[in-house]
């Protein structure tokens, strides 16, 4: 009793959390979870100090400036995974001045009182031993420029005046100990210039002494796979800030090293200014680089990227007074994705299908394989159609779908409710002068038709294009979503002319064009009818057929050029600017990085002496403007701002638990087993509604599956719909995205038809013999216990209504099986050694040959033949009577 | 001199004018030509006629040469891979190709087995259905051939029994197969196959009643399997096109089809327009094989459109 009370607390903070974590990302205020000092919540941080900066005057007393009480907090700090951005927010830091347009890297470099956020490897606690205790030296920059300060003038010398710095740390050289030579680092020991090394040391044990950029770890090289994490973000004139920070695993940074064995922190280092010690008489020019208080107005942008002053400046983040003001927060990192592989030798159970579902199996997984008393689940994502016609070849014991899909066999199928999640409509767009990013995208079905007809022109290149010349460049230039997004830059961008999508069949484009259908506006000016400021429908698209699983490619315009590259790779303009892909994880890795897959690039290539096309540069900080479509577990984890759809006249939703549940509500079920239905139409009508809400299901059959399959699909349905649906970090919980499925509220019927088919799906009980199936298919064929009609039917060709070669019974869909369950060499006598209740192979009946005929093949010869002895005939007589009557 | 030049001239003009009259006695000698409707109709009828009787004539008898001679082709082609090490083993092999010699004794049937089965394949010989293994390797493997047309290769299969013994030749040896029995429509199927064996399914077309050796209409098979079966490469297609599948057309082949009927159009108009120059037994001369070799493959082309068993 007190424990289910404890379990519903916990739920309840952690849900009220994750609310406050979904209005973070909605673009409302930094998520402000308590003042007190030290952890509120498990999963979260909050910390209070005053900082100060202290000059000491020329007789030996000091001059302390007012206080700045920091408080910094982060959302999320446990059981973190790689490149998920959790949000850190401070509020009473002194406001920064001279932002630069980047904050990330070294571009962030030139600003004044920045807040400078790190992740380091280690936590700050004395009581560890030295190694897991952090420093300088194991916080990750991706620069030489922002560890060490190599040869400096006076004037860029602040640190050898610092008060909190050892004596021998205000040596001309310092940093690494002994002092590298000219071999490894040239140039570092020039007199008598000023040279601090912050060397990195990495997880392996190698130390780096950061002196140029060939002495730094690998993953430092330029052009690395990642941009930078670190981050020196500015603080407001109010003294608030947040910034969504990315975490790094070991699997991204290897240098870095943070793992589910390998303890890590971020550490925010509010800049609050040098604290300086006691100055020469007369000062020198180092002791006034030290006093310096900043050269830009507060709230000030240094475009320019001018010069800032050290002395406030994030370069000497690790200088002894800026490091004691830090906060580190410490972090816990998630197990590996691979923890299964490694951990257990057991063959894994694929599950096969939906993407959506990703995120969950990511923490579900762990929770199977490190139970010795459950199987090892492995969820393998392909498309849904895939996914389901692999399960009812027996190929794989499970799908994960999201809708209903055609049964081709004659075994019925269960569908079970497993998670309640959906897709969005991703997206970073900047807001015009460094005022930070956009966060209430508003999108309704028209604009979003637009972007998948590829309507709009991207750039002169599509002027061109027959019959839509008139139309705009990008979507920031039509009049329709500045009216609904206004305030936005109007500079065209060529990843504005398309939402990047799905390229293969899945259910979320089937759903998002269904509500594309369901909507009058969109559909009358998909079908030709120009929009109040007359822009028509690419005519490749007009008129197409929705809802539709797959968006296909139809454009087929190649732009005429002067341009030599673009003549020597002639290429479809339009669908390069699409260029969708395979996964939504792509998407959404795309969005994080502000990196649109638009293929536009045209260069040469110098080795080649050839023109080649390529992937567009990752946007600027500060013009970021893309689109995408990703699942809401990808876009809680990467932290992915999502857009509101519209719904209702005038009504636009945004995916939170609220309007997931709404939704989940208005959802029906049509027949037993069978899939919830969200009807587009309903839900236009209903405001509250988030269109993209999905129901993710496991779908199994119901009749001839192995036993020991069945059992553990209904262990998975089980658990998943009960301790699955605990939402957390850990192992086996529910991660943020999901609405979890419980016995009450809205989601009582989701509960309910999960464990209905769980217990149909290990009964597997309708038994053939008895009755014949209700929902077979028009096969003539009578179900016989231990052979599946499938293979007797539609052998192997996906359309029935084509005579199927009537074949024996393991031939020759059963080849393919057998190969992809490698472990039955015959799927038939597998199954029946399975099924209690069936007789052996020998003794069953078979079923008789199907009937195949033709009967133009059996007409064609009498046909031939009478027809020419007739034609003969008559054509002789006619010649004769012709001849007859030509006579007298 | 100078008086009689114009008197020749004279003299010429009329000869040249008189040429004209060629064409009349040519007229003359051919028969009168035939009046009216009847002549009309009389002509239609012939065409009628002749297009019929020409592809009955080319599926009985002329696609048998042409089946007798690419088999003999194939029979080379296929020894000297065989020779060579160098015949395929599946599991994926270029239509057309030959694959496997079947010898079925009691029916003095020798025949290679060409891969894919639309109906362009077995024209050749027996088709072997692609996404299957190669006879005798381990699985089912399916052969259709003719029944009637195209030398028939498979019109017998009817006569064969369970017991009866007949051997296959692939890449990987030489397999016996034993016959399991005869299947016709709403015949139970087999008994499923045990894992290590190879099945080999014969299916051509079978025709009912007095007729039956020219009304081909419903599919036929014949089981047989052996216990020594031959390792079977992984990797077989999962599906083949609809026009390879049992009794299937092949509407594939209506571009080639319309390519084929302009070019006989152009050939009939160049013999009306050659006939305005020359005289019919020259033109037919160079004509008459021009137009034999097109309608043959006129017709090979049009059998693609037909089932693939008959």
């Amino acid at each position: 009793m007190t424990r289910r009370t404890a379990r519903a607390t916990a739920a309840a903070l952690v849900g009220l959390l994750l609310a406050v974590s979904m209005t973070t990302l909605a673009g409302a205020a930094p998520a402000e979870t308590g003042n007190a000092p030290g952890g509120v919540d498990k999963d979260g941080y909050s910390a209070t100090r005053a900082l100060t900066r202290v000059f000491t005057n020329p007789d030996g007393s000091t001059y302390e400036f007012p206080p700045n009480t920091v408080t910094v907090t982060a959302d999320h700090t446990q059981d973190l995974r790689g490149r998920q951005r959790i949000t850190i927010g401070w509020s009473g830091a002194q406001p920064s001045a001279g932002r630069a347009s980047n904050p990330y890297g070294e571009n962030g470099l030139q600003q004044e009182y920045p807040v400078v956020i790190l992740q380091c490897r280690g936590t700050d606690d004395p009581a560890l031993p030295v190694a897991e205790q952090l420093s300088p030296s194991t916080c990750w920059t991706a620069s030489v420029a922002q560890r060490s300060q190599i040869a400096r003038g006076d004037a860029e010398a602040a640190w050898v005046h610092d008060l909190d710095a050892p004596v021998e740390a205000k040596a001309r050289l310092f940093g690494v100990a002994p002092f590298p030579g000219a071999d490894l680092c040239p140039g570092a020991d020039a007199d008598p210039y000023f040279t601090h090394l912050t060397p990195y040391a990495a997880h392996n044990g190698t130390v780096f002494p950061a002196c140029n950029a060939v002495q730094m770890p690998p993953e430092a090289a330029v052009g690395a796979a990642f941009p930078p994490n670190e981050v020196a973000a500015f603080t407001d004139l109010d003294g608030t800030g947040a910034v969504q920070f990315e975490i790094r695993s070991e699997v991204e940074n290897e240098s870095l090293g943070c793992s589910d064995q390998v303890a890590c922190s971020i550490v925010v280092v509010p800049i609050n200014g040098l604290s300086c010690d006691q100055p020469a008489e007369p000062a020198t020019i180092a002791d006034e680089a030290c006093r310096r208080g900043g050269r830009f107005e507060p709230g000030s942008s240094n475009f320019a990227n001018q010069g800032v002053d050290q002395a406030v400046s994030p370069v000497l983040w690790w200088s002894a007074s800026n490091w004691k003001n830090r906060f580190s927060i410490p972090i816990t990192m998630g197990l590996p994705p691979d923890t299964c592989d490694v951990l257990d030798p057991r063959p894994p159970t694929g599950f096969y299908g939906s993407e959506l579902l990703a995120q969950a199996a990511l923490q579900w997984s762990p929770s199977y394989c490190l139970d010795k008393k459950r199987f090892k689940f492995q969820l393998n994502q392909m498309s849904d159609d895939a996914g389901f016609s692999l399960m009812e070849s027996g190929g794989g014991p499970a799908a994960v779908v999201s809708s209903e899909h055609k049964t081709e066999g004659a075994d019925p199928v269960g569908y079970a409710p497993t998670a309640v999640t959906g897709f969005a409509v991703g997206y970073v767009i900047d807001r015009p002068d460094n005022a930070g990013e956009y966060g209430q995208l508003r999108l309704n079905a028209r604009l979003i038709a637009k972007l998948l007809t590829q309507s709009y022109l991207g750039s002169d290149l599509g002027r061109g294009h027959p019959g839509i010349a008139g139309n705009p460049l990008a979507i920031m230039n039509d009049p329709e979503f500045i009216e609904l997004n206004p305030g936005l830059s109007l500079i065209t961008q060529e990843a504005g002319a398309t939402v990047l999508s799905l390229s293969n069949s899945s259910d979320v484009m089937d759903q998002l064009t269904d509500y594309l259908a369901h909507d009058k506006t969109a559909m009358e000016w998909i079908d030709g009818k120009p929009d109040q400021w007359g822009m028509k429908v690419n005519p490749a698209y007009k008129k197409i057929k929705l809802p539709r699983p797959e968006w296909p490619l139809l454009d087929e315009f190649v732009p005429q050029t002067e341009n030599v590259c673009r003549q020597e790779n002639p290429a479809v303009y339009f669908t390069q600017l699409a260029a969708p892909v395979t996964t939504m994880r792509k998407i959404a890795e795309a969005l994080l990085d502000a990196w649109p897959n638009v293929q536009t690039r045209c260069e040469f290539d110098q080795s080649t002496q050839l023109y080649k096309l390529g992937r567009i540069d990752r946007q600027s900080f500060g013009a970021r403007f893309m689109l995408g479509l990703i699942s809401l577990g990808d876009a809680q984890r990467y932290g992915l701002r999502a857009a509101a759809l519209e719904t209702a006249k005038g009504e636009y939703v945004a995916p939170s638990d609220g309007s997931l549940k709404a939704a989940v509500a208005l959802s029906e079920q049509k027949k037993e087993t069978g899939p919830f239905v969200l009807d587009q139409a309903t839900v236009r009508r209903e405001a509250g509604a988030y269109p993209g809400t999905m129901v993710v299901y496991t779908a199994a059959l119901l009749r001839n599956l192995a036993q020991e399959d069945a059992d553990k699909i209904a262990q998975f349905v089980e658990v998943s719909t009960t301790e699955g649906q605990e939402q957390g970090t850990g192992n086996g919980e529910l991660p943020a995205g999901f609405v979890p499925i419980l016995e009450q509220g809205p989601t009582k019927k989701l509960y309910q038809a999960a464990q209905d088919v769980a217990a149909a799906i290990k009964a597997q009980t309708p038994a053939p013999s008895e009755a014949p199936s209700p929902d077979g298919p028009a096969t003539p064929t009578p179900v016989i216990p231990d052979v599946d009609p499938d293979d007797l039917g539609g052998a192997g060709t996906p359309t029935t209504d084509t005579p199927a070669a009537p074949t024996p019974t393991d031939e020759p869909t059963a080849k393919p099986t057998d190969k992809q369950t490698d472990k039955q060499p015959d799927k038939k006598a597998d199954r029946s050694t399975d099924g209690a209740t069936t007789p052996a192979v020998d003794a069953a009946p078979m079923p008789p040959t199907q009937a195949v005929s033709s009967g133009l093949a059996g007409g064609l010869l009498p046909g031939l033949l009478l027809l020419g002895l007739f034609g003969m005939a008559i054509a002789s007589v006619l010649r004769l009577l012709a001849r007859g009557g030509g006579r007298p | 001199m100078t008086a009689t030049l114009p008197e020749e001239k004279r003299r010429l003009l009329p000869a040249r004018l008189s040429r004209p009259a060629r064409p009349a006695r040519t007229a003359r000698a051919a028969p009168p030509p035939a009046q009216g409707a009847p002549a009309v109709l009389s002509t239609c009828f012939a065409m009628v006629a002749l297009i019929c009787l020409w592809t009955a004539a080319q599926l009985l008898v002329l696609g048998g040469l042409a089946h007798e001679r690419t088999q003999d082709l194939l029979y080379r082609e296929f020894r000297t891979q065989l020779a060579g090490a160098t015949a395929p083993i599946g599991p994926v092999v270029p239509v057309g190709d030959p694959v496997a010699v079947l010898t079925v004794p009691r029916l003095g049937l020798q025949e290679v087995v060409v891969e894919g089965t639309a109906s362009g394949d077995t024209l050749a010989g027996p088709g072997h259905l692609r996404n299957t293994a190669l006879p005798g390797q381990e699985g089912t493997s399916v052969l259709m051939g003719r029944a009637a047309t195209y030398g028939g290769p498979f019109g017998d299969l009817a006569a064969l029994s369970p017991g009866d013994r007949f051997t296959v030749v692939v890449a990987q040896g030489t397999v016996r197969f034993t016959v399991i029995g005869v299947r016709h429509a709403g015949d139970p199927l087999p008994a499923p196959r045990e894992p290590g064996r190879a099945r080999l399914t014969l299916v051509t077309a079978e025709g009912a009643g007095r007729l039956s050796a020219l009304t081909p209409d419903t599919a036929l098979f014949v089981d047989a399997e052996t216990k020594k079966a031959l390792a079977a490469p992984p990797g077989l297609p999962a599906v083949v096109p609809d026009s390879e599948l049992t009794m299937a057309t092949d509407p594939a082949a209506i571009p080639l089809l319309t390519l084929y009927l302009a070019l006989l159009l152009a050939l009939t108009l160049g013999v009306v327009a050659a006939r305005q120059r020359w005289s019919a037994a020259l033109v037919w001369v160079v004509a008459a094989p021009v137009a034999l070799a097109l309608s043959w493959q006129t017709t090979d082309v049009v059998m693609r459109l037909l089932p693939n068993l008959i």
